[in-house]
């Protein structure tokens, strides 16, 4: 199996500061990596590198370099097929009043059909709860459904990698139930031209993240980060050393105590 | 849930178009009303290239606007925000005191200021990062003021006999417009433009890093979409002066009126524009007849009380 995504030895700063050094991980198709850490650990600064986008500091340099194709490291390496990466930022920044129906219009390489656009925007309508905004302007909803709308748009982009800055943060659990259900189905089953979706995202909720992570990146606190398939690294140390308190395990799933 | 699609709706077309024929008919037409005992050559030789003018003075100021609003992913953008109408100013006075010809110093004086303003501010036009349009338009701004003291000075030094016709220019006129051949094709050459990236220009609406992703060449964009935009603004203000109103306007009207799409807001910017300001020239030249007012007062004087009415009533139907 190619992989989708190998990061080696990647350095992350933010702000003059370093967050991580010789961070190592490789993304396998089907595989959903949920990124944990406390507030400014890294997460969205990892997430924003992963997309190939700028993030302030030395990893900017090093991807940079890497796309001018004269790199002698090479942090960050996408598969094969895996140069298309899908990524929704944490905060929508949206300037003009396209309804939900035009912005997914926008996300796929090449232009639909007015035809097959419908049977896309009714899929995701009825998959991500979204059917009854497909005509309102994307400025007019609510966090929740915006967001739910960004996870339709990532979805439209039809790329083997998806890499999801908090992709529930704004739902309620109702939805976030329903996403986490959907994140699985989409990295499991045929999804348009793509076999399998491997998954990179952050997410605060620890009960959220054992309900889809089959791997963790575990910003800990003292910059020693931990990677891993979730079966084999969580427990309580671990999730004390990242989150700076104590946990117990309520019915197999981890809260904080 | 079987969702018909919604029948696409072509009032916003129908409307702008109906309005475009409209406004250039009564350009043409109103002066032959209750005008008697004048030589109809003389109205022909001189009604027909105002009006032409008016209508491509319009339609690349429109589409200047609608390339500077989704640059700067500003939806209040106009022509002028960047300081190119500054530059137009302090070119048009030095061509007046140096005795050359005013209409050419304007257009140089606007391609002058968008080309300093690319050189300021390169960072920020072919950059993919989201926080850019912040630092162009302070940029454009600061060489806005720059450039309108400048012409401030300049005035003072304009001799008396000459300042009339300077302040008259400088708020936008087209009683000495001619039609412009090449101005005309650049407004065709720009309309072809939007037509051809209209994908690629309405990802760029959902910011740099977005279109960025979504595998568009956004700086090639950002500079081809100021560059355009600086010389229909250069041309616009060489054949009329400075025209306010228009390029911030018709795009946003025509935004609140559903179309949002590039590829239908490029032309029916363009046409919206061409009948804008053929409209408010007829009145500029009909109302206090034979008295003529400068037509970008009246494009402000009209155009501001409905748009505002507009907004209110947009506000009101959201529910907002």
């Amino acid at each position: 199996m190619t992989a989708v995504l190998q990061v080696q030895d990647l350095q992350l700063k933010a702000a003059g500061r370093t967050l991580v050094q010789g961070l190592s991980f490789t993304v396998q198709p089907g595989e959903r990596w949920c990124v944990i850490g406390r507030n400014a650990a890294g997460k969205s600064t990892l997430l924003r590198a992963l997309a190939g986008l700028a993030t302030g500091g030395a990893s900017e340099q090093a991807l940079r370099r890497t796309h001018a194709g004269q790199a002698h490291v090479a942090p960050i390496v996408y598969g094969a097929r895996g140069t298309r990466r899908a990524y929704m930022p944490q905060s929508a920044q949206d300037r003009f009043d396209l309804t939900v129906r035009e912005f997914i219009a926008l996300q796929p390489s090449m232009a639909l059909s007015a035809a097959q656009l419908q049977v896309r925007c009714a899929a995701l309508g009825s998959a991500l709860d979204i059917a009854p905004l497909l005509d309102r302007p994307i400025t007019q909803l609510s966090g929740g459904e915006r967001q739910r709308v960004g996870l339709a748009a990532v979805a439209a982009q039809e790329a083997p990698l998806w890499l999801l800055d908090e992709p529930v943060s704004f739902q309620d659990p109702a939805h976030q139930r329903m996403v986490a259900q959907w994140l699985r189905a989409q990295s499991y089953q045929a999804s348009g031209l793509v076999p399998q979706v491997a998954m990179v995202m952050s997410a605060h909720d620890m009960t959220w993240v054992q309900s889809v992570a089959t791997h963790l990146v575990a910003a800990r606190a003292d910059r020693r980060w931990v990677t891993g398939p979730i079966g084999d690294i969580l427990d309580a140390q671990l999730l004390r050393d990242t989150f700076d308190c104590d946990w117990r395990r309520v019915g197999g799933v981890w809260m904080a105590a | 849930m079987q969702d018909m699609p919604p029948a696409p709706s072509y009032k916003p077309q129908i409307a702008i178009v109906c309005i475009a024929v409209g406004a250039l008919g009564l350009g043409l037409a109103l002066p032959w009303v209750g005008v008697h005992g004048v030589d109809m050559d003389v109205l022909q030789s001189l009604r027909a290239p105002r009006v032409a003018a008016g209508a491509c003075v319009g339609a690349l100021l429109a589409l200047s606007g609608l390339a500077l609003q989704v640059l700067l992913r500003n939806p209040l953008a106009d022509p002028y925000v960047l300081g190119t109408s500054s530059g137009a100013a302090v070119g048009g006075i030095v061509a007046l005191l140096l005795g050359g010809l005013m209409w050419l110093g304007a257009a140089l004086g606007a391609l002058a200021a968008g080309a300093l303003l690319m050189l300021l501010a390169r960072g920020a036009i072919s950059t993919r990062a989201d926080d850019a349009s912040s630092r162009l338009i302070l940029t454009g701004a600061m060489l806005a003021a720059v450039l309108g003291a400048v012409s401030t000075l300049l005035l003072t030094l304009t001799p008396d006999n000459r300042l009339r016709g300077a302040i008259f220019w400088l708020i936008g006129d087209l009683s000495g417009a001619e039609l412009n051949w090449p101005a005309c094709l650049f407004a065709l050459l720009f309309i072809a433009a939007y037509l051809r990236y209209a994908r690629a220009i309405d990802r760029l609406m959902l910011g740099s890093e977005a279109a960025h992703l979504l595998g568009e060449p956004v700086a090639l964009l950002r500079t081809a979409l100021m560059v355009l935009a600086c010389i229909a603004t250069a041309l616009a203000v060489g054949m009329a002066g400075s025209i306010g109103f228009v390029g911030l306007v018709v795009p946003q009207a025509l935004r609140l009126a559903g179309v949002r799409g590039t590829q239908h807001l490029a032309w029916m910017s363009a046409l919206g524009g061409a009948a804008l300001l053929v409209l408010a020239d007829t009145l500029a030249r009909s109302v206090a007849w034979p008295l003529e007012l400068p037509v970008g007062a009246v494009m402000s004087l009209i155009g501001a009380p409905i748009f505002i009415w507009f907004l209110a009533r947009k506000h009101d139907a959201v529910g907002r």
